[in-house]
């Protein structure tokens, strides 16, 4: 209880007017870093300024002064609880770099989620693939109105079209932009749609696989199994996994929710759903590249086999990729990569 | 009625920290609309940035039209997230809207956010504005005893007003000499109990914003106040009152409330 306000500012006041001082000095500073000296002085008046507040508070009057002093003290409770990254921290290209090892890494850490994902993927497929393999007239019910077209008359369509695509490079990039985009919103959406505790990102996924079952058995039944294999496959080999490992983050972030209490390090989790997320936005910019620049391309031009074995051949580098690298540094990098980030 | 209600509950809703120290410190929460307003601004400013670049960049690729268009297709849409996202992260909280707005995004403990905390809740935009015009985010929004969308949800993060606030400067009322009021100390404290914090901020700003109040509002603000007090809370003798105007009536109860507390202060 304050016996005389007036006083009590008073004499209250200049310590106020430092510590504001000290805190805009501190945060106009881009890496928010102390010196010794400084941080003696900021506890110190943070203390004094917390204590302040703690006798206003039991008064009712002071309503503005309470308010002052409760920004006050939030300002000073935040420089003084909160470690920021050093500038050269953020700067290091290195670290930058080290996304395309964390990426893999994560993808193996987290992989019963890919797991899952593939499986609802899977079942999607089977459904859609049966569904049409017995009921062909499914097709008017599972497919959108661009796959409905007869396979066969898409596939002259494409066969003729490809003068068109030569000529134009242009085209194709402003397409491969487009697609990347497209796909990278999808991608986020299913990793987003997490925070629906995983329903929205297995429901997408799932309609997911029945249009790829669906398209696959209606061509393959046309006999057009080879054409839709060098035309999807380029680029699909790619971006079926991106989707896979959307959907992973997404039921990662849905268990990250259901188990917020129990997380010790919501950073360190944070930032691994981020590393998968930018992962397969990597990905998904060559998957748009391939779309676009190669896989439009049909033969004559190219002939479907040597389409199917790129495919084949990226596949393969894609796994190696996300299966094996960083896997050796576990332990030697360890021990190596310490001693040069102390230098 | 029930929108009045809810409207104070949003408007009045808040942060409580309690630091190590054992010390309280509440911040105020920001509702829809200023957000709202911010993000508005920010993506005026993206889309002018997008532009200016896509202008530059289609007059470089003149030759080429289509790379053009697919560096600007990109740019675009990698310069959506990464503005709110850096911008956040580097400069502690705030996009330019929201600066202009005096908001800022903060982590739920009080601190300010990380770099994943900012790239999380931007990210996460893709699912708050389905399925149009932000509706999911604004629904939790509404729904959220902390005012989160859900990328605020999942990042732990929160949108605080930040108003600049300078100390409270030294008021008249308190220096003044003699309160005629002071000679009634059973009086005086029975206005002391029976203000409420509301009633005693009010009197406070009437007095203070005296010099913006247009004179027939002031004089009518001051005298429904005078009276109030007067007849429902301390009643002071007639031959006081008659004295004084109403302005030194809410002058005196100042002193009265916000002044030395002790009665038995040397008077004259």
């Amino acid at each position: 209880m304050i016996l005389d306000l007036e006083r009590f500012q008073a004499q209250a006041r200049p310590r106020w007017r430092d510590l504001e001082s000290l805190l805009a000095a501190l945060e106009s500073r881009p890496d928010r870093r102390l010196n010794p000296a400084e941080a003696e002085q900021l506890q110190e008046l943070y203390a004094q300024a917390a204590a302040d507040l703690n006798r206003v508070t039991h008064g009712t009057m002071a309503h503005e002064l309470r308010q002052y002093l409760e920004r006050l003290v939030a300002r000073a409770y935040a420089e003084l609880y909160y470690a920021p990254p050093t500038r050269s921290e953020i700067w290091q290209p290195r670290s930058w770099l080290r996304i395309f090892t964390a990426f893999p890494e994560t993808f193996r850490r987290h992989s019963r989620y890919f797991a899952l994902a593939m499986l609802i993927t899977l079942l999607g497929c089977a459904l859609g693939g049966l569904a049409v393999h017995y009921d062909p007239a499914s097709v008017d019910v599972l497919l959108p109105a661009d796959y409905l077209r007869d396979p066969g008359q898409r596939v002259h369509e494409e066969e003729q079209g490809q003068g068109r695509h030569l000529h134009s490079a242009q085209t194709e990039a402003a397409f491969s932009a487009q697609l990347i985009r497209h796909n990278i919103q999808v991608a986020l959406l299913a990793a987003a749609l997490g925070v629906t505790f995983g329903i929205g990102t297995a429901l997408l996924l799932f309609e997911n696989g029945v249009l790829l079952g669906a398209v696959a058995v209606h061509y393959t039944q046309q006999g057009f199994g080879l054409f839709m294999s060098a035309w999807l496959l380029p680029h699909g080999v790619f971006e079926i996994p991106s989707i896979l490992i959307a959907g992973q983050a997404g039921f990662y972030l849905a268990r990250l929710l259901l188990h917020r209490r129990e997380d010790r390090n919501v950073r360190q989790s944070m930032r691994e759903w981020l590393v998968l997320v930018a992962g397969l936005a990597m990905m998904l910019v060559w998957a748009g590249l391939m779309e676009a620049f190669f896989s439009q391309h049909h033969a004559p031009v190219l002939p479907y086999a040597f389409k199917v074995a790129v495919a084949a051949a990226e596949l393969v580098l894609l796994t190696i990729y996300l299966l094996l690298i960083g896997r050796r540094k576990i332990g030697e990098a360890a021990r190596s990569t310490v001693p040069s980030e102390n230098r | 009625m029930k929108d009045t209600q809810s409207m104070r509950a949003s408007t009045a809703a808040e942060l409580t920290i309690l630091t190590p120290e054992g010390v309280f410190f509440r911040l105020p929460l920001a509702g829809p609309p200023s957000r709202l307003y911010a993000m508005l601004l920010d993506t005026a400013i993206v889309l002018g940035t997008v532009n200016g670049i896509g202008l530059l960049i289609y007059w470089i690729f003149s030759k080429a039209p289509g790379f053009g268009f697919m560096v600007i297709t990109l740019a675009e849409f990698a310069i959506g997230f990464a503005y709110s996202a850096l911008l956040e992260g580097f400069w502690n909280g705030q996009t330019i809207g929201k600066r202009l707005f005096h908001l800022r995004v903060i982590d739920q403990d009080g601190l300010p956010l990380k770099m994943e905390q900012a790239w999380v809740r931007n990210l996460m935009r893709v699912f708050d504005a389905l399925p149009f015009a932000y509706l999911f985010g604004g629904l939790s929004v509404l729904t959220s005893p902390l005012m989160q969308r859900f990328g605020d949800r999942v990042a732990g993060t929160l949108v605080v007003r930040q108003t600049p606030l300078a100390a409270p400067p030294d008021e008249f009322w308190m220096r003044q000499k003699y309160n005629s009021f002071m000679d009634y100390p059973a009086i005086a404290m029975k206005l002391r109990r029976a203000a409420t914090p509301e009633l005693a901020t009010l009197i406070q700003d009437a007095l203070r914003r005296r010099n913006e109040l247009a004179a027939y509002a002031r004089r009518e603000i001051y005298r429904e106040l005078a009276t109030y007090l007067q007849s429902e809370i301390s009643p002071f003798p007639d031959e006081l009152v008659e004295r004084l105007s109403d302005e030194q009536y809410l002058t005196n109860a100042s002193g009265v409330l916000f002044g030395d507390q002790r009665l038995s202060r040397v008077q004259g």
